[in-house]
């Protein structure tokens, strides 16, 4: 069968094209932008009115006299600096372990000889399984016996095993050629060398993926810092946003406050998602078609 | 063995132990506890507790609240995957076209997924608040009142679905790029040569290649849909019309019932349906690939 | 990293014997897990163990914990009332944020109780969650610190110390109390020729409301999570019905029934009164209704953000004659499962949050009953007229019906009954049959095995 030669594209802003590209093409993805960032938007609008601005059934849009006085409110009522803190050690303790345990784990399941490995698989895969509510209790009874109540180990260490990060690897290892591994094995690297000089090079988009998920996980958690913590000097900045929700409490200024503390939990993420998103987005685009 | 086979369960050991070790200990540890206290009749804060078999297990499946949990979890399961896919689909499509300003798109599309359920969630509330939301704001000004988001169950569960699904369409819609761009290029054109259009070019060849992607995708929202949680709880507390297995099991337990011992049984019961259905959906598509 | 691969030998067999190919591993490990202690059929109340409550020649703690929802917003002026108590004592109080409301420092309270540790001194109690903790001896009846430390119950507000009394004991003492309060807006009321005052029965309101068009609606009904139970509670009683009367659950009494059937009508068929789906103080203080119920507890809120003149006044009455009004709010309580040095610290922390000037500065900040009789409330007053109103109304208010506060979930149960009547026009019979059953079905299941 002859292959027709590939028909010359014309760019997508020549004349005969232009029509298409606005309509086919940039009105979905306006569309698609707009509805994801306008409520993100209209989070940081709100996060600078007054209490008399939010609290009115007449749209006011912008804030007349934009001030900081939810962050000032915000601020003053719990210590966000020290969340932050917290959020960003436990995150990068938490979320490093979970991906080194992620590789390692994976790379035994695939490349080392190993009884009962297909046993083992199935017993992580079914772990995916187990709502994380289902914990909460036992985990709390057993780290509170062990005194991790209101440390960062107590926070991270429940979380450390990586059931997700281990499967999407392994899924992506079974992939690597088996003569890549022979002839590192013939240069008589060890397992170690193996994995960080051949595997881990290779798997760099997935590893990126896995990292990713990670982060995210750890630092948007939620239900088990909210438990574990009862000092504020321990707190997440999820657990410290719903702080900021104090019930008869904020009559009036709660919504502002509210969206001022939001604002400082979900712009860090979003921040360094837009310096990474390049990588993240690629990442996981490759790495998950694999699955 | 031999000492080549030793030195591997060594190796094997070093590189995994750790990580089983700790989802031994803190995953499958409480998940056998929790089949221990589904069988009592616990009061949480209490001491002491009552063995009852398999009470708690009739009391779910026999009590209308048990079985509008179990109805409220399909719903909100179906529409969110379902919800998801489809919109990420469109969306993936929308992306895959070579103009400028694409990247910026796909980032904000895959934006709301990396967002902490609990600021997403109260987010969401400020807008569908029904007396001072700006989404009540555009409904007056159309004519229309607000739906009652809080007061009506019904309602309050379509808002968490539409909410759950803009959080989460973002993930679909990367993963089902990825799956178009690894599509050949060279089919696409030929089929285009053949004469056939865009729709019958999606259906007859895109999408039937993109099955693995499909399937990855019902996985895995399936599972992070029945496991949703922070969401609902921030924008629904009380859970009235949105009590999923996983937030009815938490609200037995925390919510004001304090009853701990039925709360273990929901969370063992949601265990086993996940478990079911991912067996089911691997299933199902390893017969359909034999097949195809 | 690389002393991973040459881990002696013995370590490798362990944590392989450990991981028990992970199955068998976690059940032995689940057999050593912290929850309860099974018995027989005899179950048996909570805390059967003999407490020991004498406190005499205990020296207290010097640093404790103090476990609060902050009531009413009361961070602030809680962090001060601490720095005196320091001050004064030298006990160290750490103030913590054990949730942000009632209900989330009771999940952390129960969990904490679970795992019997990490329990604090002192702890904010509301009234659905104190005779849980009553019932599951997770709190000590506190009579003997009383006497010991000379706090003179007989200065605090009768109705707010009896609301923790049960089987001869004091269980715990007032905090951060709340009666309902009616809000009117002063400019609604005068635009639409009504006088200054809130209306003295309901039927009164029900004639004035057709007037009341300023706002989208005359009358909210409070948010029905947290307040349907609490508030409606003076639609019950002003027609002589009640949730339950102690132990025996009336709501499906036909009083109780033709008093729902009230509330129904106000918003279907006479459409003057709609139900808050947030924050009802936040609707009213915007204007979008002209009255509304709230606690006591957001005057201070409501003042500050509402651009109007804000009138407040008692609870409306029924046909029948007597209080109409129920208390409400937070009490402390301290824990069993402590030392008692900690136990006797936060007794005295008690004792500082109860004096009269303690109290003062708490209303002041929040909108909370002064808990004291002699309270000095001139100042209190002159600052905000209004806080006067909701302490007149604790000589008419009663103890709530035993249904609401001592079944558990039962405030839940009734939210729920209540907002098939008032949001999908649901037959108000049926519904509180419904109610009765389920409320019966958890005092035979929770509350009467225990007693």
């Amino acid at each position: 069968m002859s292959t027709p030669a590939p028909r010359r594209h014309n760019g997508p802003f020549s004349r005969q094209n232009l029509w298409a590209t606005l309509t086919g093409g940039y009105l979905p993805l306006l569309i698609a932008t707009l509805v994801m960032v306008l409520p993100l938007l209209w989070m940081m609008i709100s996060s600078f009115k007054a209490p008399q601005e939010i609290l009115s059934t007449d749209l006011v849009v912008l804030p007349e006299n934009p001030s900081l006085a939810n962050y000032e409110a915000a601020w003053n009522s719990v210590p966000i600096p020290r969340f932050f803190l917290n959020s960003v050690i436990v995150t990068a303790i938490g979320a490093s372990i979970k991906v080194l345990l992620a590789i390692f784990t994976a790379y035994a399941l695939v490349f080392v000889r190993f009884p009962f490995k297909r046993v083992i698989f199935v017993l992580i895969l079914v772990a995916l399984m187990v709502p994380p509510q289902v914990s909460i209790l036992p985990n709390y009874v057993l780290i509170a016996g062990l005194g991790g109540v209101n440390t960062y180990w107590g926070i991270i260490l429940p979380g450390l095993g990586t059931a997700f990060g281990t499967f999407l690897l392994r899924q992506y290892f079974l992939t690597v050629p088996t003569t890549i591994l022979e002839a590192a094995e013939l240069d008589g690297a060890g397992h170690l060398r193996t994995l960080f000089s051949v595997v881990v090079p290779i798997a760099v988009p997935t590893v990126a993926t896995v990292a990713l998920v990670t982060i995210v996980t750890e630092w948007n958690d939620y239900i088990w810092p909210l438990i574990i913590t009862s000092e504020a000097s321990r707190m997440t900045l999820p657990v410290g946003l719903t702080a900021l929700s104090n019930s008869e409490g904020n009559t009036g200024a709660g919504w502002g406050i509210l969206m001022a503390g939001t604002v400082l939990v979900i712009l860090p993420v979003l921040i360094v998602f837009a310096m990474l998103q390049r990588h993240i987005v690629s990442g996981l685009t490759q790495g998950s078609v694999t699955g | 063995m031999t000492r080549r086979a030793r030195r591997d369960a060594l190796v094997f050991l070093a590189f995994a132990a750790p990580n089983l070790v700790l989802i031994a200990m803190f995953t499958y540890r409480p998940l056998f506890l929790n089949i221990q206290y589904s069988m009592l009749d616990w009061t949480l804060g209490a001491s002491t507790a009552t063995f009852i078999g398999l009470d708690n297990y009739i009391e779910f499946f026999s009590s209308d609240a048990g079985l509008t949990s179990l109805r409220i979890t399909a719903v909100f399961t179906l529409l969110t995957v379902g919800g998801s896919m489809v919109l990420g689909l469109l969306i993936a499509l929308a992306l895959n076209v070579n103009i400028p300003g694409r990247t910026l798109a796909r980032s904000a599309v895959f934006a709301p997924y990396v967002l902490s359920g609990v600021g997403v969630g109260l987010v969401w509330l400020f807008i569908f608040d029904p007396n001072f939301g700006v989404l009540a704001w555009i409904l007056r000004q159309m004519g229309l009142g607000s739906p009652q988001w809080f007061l009506d169950p019904q309602m309050s569960l379509v808002m968490v679905i539409i909410v759950y699904v803009w959080k989460n369409l973002g993930y679909c819609a990367i993963v089902y790029l990825g799956g178009l761009q690894s599509l050949s290029q060279d089919i696409m054109q030929a089929a285009q040569l053949d004469g056939a259009g865009a729709v019958r070019r999606f259906f007859s060849i895109s999408l039937p290649l993109l099955s693995p992607t499909t399937f990855f995708l019902l996985i895995t929202t399936t599972l992070n849909s029945l496991q949703a949680f922070d969401l609902l709880r921030i924008m629904t507390p009380t859970g009235r019309g949105t009590n999923t297995m996983i937030f009815e099991s938490y609200l037995q337990a925390f919510g004001g019932y304090s009853r701990a011992g039925y709360s273990a049984t929901i969370s063992v019961l949601l265990f086993v349906i996940l478990i079911v259905m991912t067996v089911a959906q691997i299933l199902f598509v390893e017969r359909k690939v034999h097949y195809s | 990293m690389t002393s991973s691969l040459h881990l002696p030998r013995g370590f490798s067999r362990r944590s392989l014997l450990g991981l028990g190919v992970a199955g068998a591993g976690a059940l032995g490990l689940a057999a050593c897990g912290g929850g309860p202690t099974v018995g027989g059929d005899d179950g048996g109340a909570g805390g059967t163990e003999e407490l020991d409550l004498d406190f005499e020649g205990v020296e207290p703690a010097t640093s404790i914990d103090f476990w609060t929802n902050h009531p009413g917003g009361s961070q602030q002026v809680e962090t001060e009332l601490l720095a005196a108590f320091t001050e004064e004592t030298g006990i160290e109080v750490n103030l913590v944020t054990a949730g942000s409301n009632y209900e989330e420092i009771a999940q952390r309270f129960q969990t904490a109780q679970a795992a019997n540790s990490g329990l604090p001194a002192a702890v904010v109690l509301s009234d659905v969650w104190w005779f849980r903790y009553f019932i599951n001896g997770n709190i000590i009846p506190i009579d003997n610190l009383v006497d010991q430390l000379g706090i003179d119950l007989s200065d605090y507000r009768d109705s707010l110390v009896q609301d923790y009394q049960y089987d001869g004991q004091q269980w715990a003492l007032p905090y951060g109390r709340s009666t309902p309060l009616f809000y009117y807006n002063k400019d609604h009321f005068a635009e639409a020729g009504l006088p200054d005052r809130a209306p003295e029965t309901w039927a009164e309101f029900e004639e004035w409301a057709p007037q009341l068009t300023q706002g989208e609606t005359a009358y909210m009904y409070p948010d029905l999570a947290g307040y349907a139970g609490w508030t409606l509670q003076n639609v019950l009683w002003g027609q002589g019905a009640a949730w339950s009367d102690e132990w025996e659950i009336t709501c499906n009494s036909p009083e109780a029934v033709e008093a729902l059937q009230w509330v129904q009508d106000s918003v279907f068929s006479g459409g003057w009164a709609q139900v808050s789906s947030g924050d009802s103080a936040d609707t009213f203080a915007a204007g979008v209704c002209s009255s509304t119920i709230a606690s006591t507890g957001s005057l201070v809120g409501v003042l500050e953000s509402a651009s109007f003149d804000v009138g407040v006044g008692f609870l409306p009455g029924g046909s029948v004659d007597g209080p109409v009004c129920p208390t409400g709010g937070a009490g402390l309580g301290i824990p069993a499962a402590v030392s008692k040095e900690e136990q006797l610290a936060g007794a005295m922390l008690i004792e500082f949050m109860g004096r009269p000037e303690s109290t003062v500065a708490f209303s002041a900040a929040t909108g909370y009953m002064p808990v004291r009789k002699s309270a000095d409330l001139t100042e209190l007053t002159a600052e905000t007229p209004q806080i006067q109103t909701a302490v007149d109304q604790l000589d008419v208010t009663k103890p709530q019906d035993f249904a609401r506060v001592f079944l558990p979930g039962a405030d839940q149960e009734m939210a729920e009954a209540i907002a098939s009547i008032v949001t999908e026009e649901g037959d108000v019979q049926a519904a509180m049959d419904g109610l009765k059953e389920t409320l019966e079905g958890i005092y035979t299941k929770e509350i009467e095995p225990k007693l």
